[in-house]
């Protein structure tokens, strides 16, 4: 045996082998080893002498919860061996100690506050970039392998109680809808693969008409588009072009490309299980709020892309995009639309989820929004 | 060190908790900062570190609780589990009607598998002096000790019968009103039907607590005794029928202070006008209206405290040991409405403290009584269980039973 090599004293402790509740008196001796330290257990009250090792990983080692003060008694669990009690439980520290044992990370975190405290700063920044970055590049990715057909199917059920709840028949002229769908279309042939982020995406593309929801346009994924008698209405009051429409259109048409109502669902599935299981234990108040925060500002994210996306478009079709963000300004002015409760987003999203809708207009009408 | 009385050959220990909040605070932000760092991937390591420091701290007659569930398990059930959460958010929120009602019916047929695995999990990961226990119920047993919810279901299916019967009986409705919300015309023997119909689902509720407690501490054991269980189905009417009581005490409690509140509000400042009288009234009815959800906080406090007072007064081991409790309910309630406050006070931060009181006191109220001393239990290692349902569990926290 090589008690004479072990650098901490034996320590005495009582050991109950798992099958009898009555205490055994033992000695045990931690000894370094290559993983950790391994213990050695010797029964005392036995005619013969019993000896065994345990090896690192074959014990359950407590942690330790505190710097400066330890539970009255510590147990030591050995698997199919019983366990160990033991009574002293700061002598057992030190002798864990002098046998080289290694505290994990959550140990150090618990019994050091500098630990504690470098955590927490990393947690804070992992955190922000997670949310600020990580979920959206992993939705866009995703995005990519959700099938077209899936979108339709969502977009179709999305439309239907839509129509039943808050749309009516259009009441425009049919030559009226004819001339913009035709404008519509002639914007869509612009819309060559160095546009496209998902060059291999082909979306159905359909323009509807109907009335209801105040001036309003919005898109469905998979390539439903629908705009409001309103929204016509408006642009026609303050005196604007059809490219005023047309701009609109390609904000939408950009909400389409870059599939946004399919990585929105995504976000929010990653927002809803992660930060539920991270601050679901503070209180549901906490992880609620980070929720739509982070959603909310994940949809101001997705409504630049489909500005910047917009601006290029209206820039390839030789269009002005002035008007749009004319259009823009006499609707933030005349105060938001109400939005509707759809998979996909609206124009009344583009004002309610951005404060500062003037600004944003008069760079769109410059042309300084993407650089 | 142990508060230890002998009388007639049997020995009394008091059970004892020694942790305190300011550690577990530790113990929690720690679980917390890993969890986020993590993107909730610690779960399973945090829920054990949780226990592990429970049964630490948790001393029965000098000798602490073990918890030794194997790490992998927890781990693997929890991925499974985290797996079909996210599958079940995913079809709830592209709306796949089908895929939902799925989830909501396997979860409600798995839920009685789900409670027998969890509780089999959640003992066979217990030890104390070496001992392994152990929850022998088989999956059978679980689901007949479910039968009320069945008769509930019966029950509710008979009813919608009934009422469309009587419904018929009334006759058309004299005149219509051509706009605005249709209701149904109740008449009084459809109340009383109503009546009967919540009354007895009552009664089938309080049967499938009774029915679980009961199956829970008559198959669960330490080495080779098995528990025993004295209380009887009138108990749990009994301590309900209470819990009632409270509660609708505390909400007349609350009504007449809002409307106490309001007639002095009135009477103080009669002179006031307009919006500033408009704001204190305003002022009430929100204090009114958060005492209302409150309300039920002590109820279920009670409940609780009275619930554990039961139990642990009422159950043993064999012919060795048994369980007395001394809990008092008030103070519980007492502590847990205090411990609700500074809860919301803190946004959420006192919970660790407030856990560890209402913890504390119920651990420390319970006494040990041993006939023939702490050496005699004799038992066997019984392999462990699959930990599928562990994850699934976290909600019941250490309280196994009451």
């Amino acid at each position: 045996m090589a008690e004479t090599v072990s650098p901490a004293a034996p320590l005495r402790a009582k050991w109950f082998n798992g099958r009898s509740s009555r205490a055994r008196e033992v000695l045990i001796v931690l000894e370094p080893g290559p993983k950790g330290p391994a213990l050695r257990l010797h029964v005392l009250d036995l005619a013969h002498a019993a000896s065994r090792r345990f090896a690192h990983d074959e014990v359950e080692w407590p942690p330790q919860w505190s710097a400066d003060r330890a539970p009255e008694r510590l147990t030591i669990a050995l698997h199919g061996h019983g366990s160990i009690e033991i009574d002293q439980p700061q002598v057992w520290q030190q002798a864990l100690a002098a046998a080289g044992a290694r505290p994990g990370l959550a140990q150090r975190m618990q019994t050091r506050w500098a630990v504690l405290l470098g955590v927490l700063a990393v947690a804070i920044i992992g955190l922000v970039a997670f949310y600020r970055y990580g979920t959206p590049w992993a939705a866009a990715q995703l995005s990519r392998h959700v099938p077209l057909e899936w979108e339709l199917g969502m977009s179709q059920q999305a439309m239907d109680q839509i129509e039943r709840r808050w749309l009516k028949p259009s009441e425009l002229p049919p030559e009226r809808q004819a001339a913009l769908r035709a404008s519509f279309d002639e914007l869509l042939r612009q819309l060559d693969p160095t546009l496209k982020r998902y060059p291999a995406y082909r979306p159905r593309y359909e323009l509807l008409f109907r009335r209801g929801l105040g001036p309003n346009a919005f898109a469905l994924p998979g390539g439903t588009l629908v705009m409001t008698d309103e929204l016509v209405a408006s642009a026609a009051k303050a005196g604007l072009s059809d490219d005023a429409l047309l701009g609109v259109l390609a904000h939408e048409i950009g909400h389409i490309e870059h599939r946004h109502g399919t990585r929105l669902i995504v976000e929010q599935g990653v927002l809803n299980v992660g930060l539920g299981l991270a601050l679901g234990d503070v209180s549901s108040v906490a992880s609620l709020a980070s929720t739509v925060l982070t959603g909310l500002a994940y949809r101001r994210q997705h409504e630049t892309e489909s500005d910047c996306f917009a601006l290029a478009l209206m820039t390839r079709a030789q269009k002005p995009t002035a008007p749009m963000a004319e259009l823009l300004l006499g609707l933030s002015q005349e105060g938001g639309a109400p939005a509707p409760q759809a998979h996909g987003s609206t124009m009344a999203d583009w004002l309610s989820t951005h404060p500062a809708t003037p600004q944003r207009a008069e760079r769109l009408k410059a042309g300084t929004l993407c650089r | 060190m142990d508060s230890r009385t002998q009388r007639h050959g049997i020995a009394a220990y008091r059970l004892r908790f020694s942790g305190t909040g300011g550690e577990y605070f530790r113990v929690w932000i720690v679980n917390l900062l890993l969890s986020i760092v993590t993107l909730g991937l610690y779960t399973p390591w945090a829920r054990r570190r949780t226990a592990r420091w429970f049964y630490d701290h948790t001393l029965i007659a000098s000798s602490p609780l073990e918890f030794t569930a194997p790490l992998r398990k927890m781990v693997f059930s929890f991925i499974l589990f985290a797996l079909l959460y996210l599958a079940y958010q995913i079809a709830a929120e592209t709306g796949q009607d089908t895929m939902v009602l799925f989830f909501i019916v396997a979860a409600a047929a798995l839920a009685p598998y789900i409670w027998g695995s969890a509780m089999r999990f959640r003992l066979a990961s217990t030890r104390w002096r070496g001992l392994q226990l152990h929850f022998a119920a088989r999956w059978k047993d679980v689901y007949l000790a479910s039968w009320p919810i069945f008769v509930m279901a019966a029950l509710w299916i008979a009813i919608s019968f009934g009422l469309e019967m009587l419904a018929a009986d009334l006759g058309a409705p004299p005149v219509r009103k051509p706009r605005g919300i249709q209701f149904p015309v109740v008449s009084l023997p459809m109340w009383g039907l109503i009546a009967l119909g919540v009354a007895v689902s009552l009664l089938c509720i309080i049967r499938v607590e009774f029915n679980y407690k009961s199956l829970l501490v008559l198959r669960a054991g330490i080495g080779k005794q098995r528990g025993r269980w004295k209380p009887v189905y009138s108990d749990f009417v009994r301590i309900w029928g209470a819990t009632i009581a409270v509660l609708l005490a505390g909400i007349a409690l609350i009504l007449a202070l809002g409307a106490g509140a309001l007639y002095t509000l009135q009477a103080l400042f009669s002179t006031a006008r307009g919006p500033a009288m408009f704001m204190l009234i305003l002022v009430t009815v929100l204090f009114v209206f958060l005492g209302l959800v409150l309300v039920s906080a002590p109820a279920r406090a009670y409940r609780e405290a009275r619930m554990f007072k039961l139990i642990w007064s009422n159950v043993g081991l064999s012919q060795i040991a048994r369980f007395k409790c001394d809990l008092r309910h008030w103070p519980f309630v007492r502590l847990r409405l205090k411990n609700l406050l500074l809860t919301l006070l803190t946004l959420g931060f006192y919970r660790p403290f407030a856990r560890v009181s209402e913890y504390r006191m119920k651990a420390d109220s319970v006494t040990l009584h041993v006939k023939g001393g702490l050496d005699q239990l004799v038992g066997d290692l019984v392999k462990q269980q699959e930990g599928l349902g562990d994850a699934l569990a976290d909600a019941a926290g250490l309280d196994i039973v009451g």
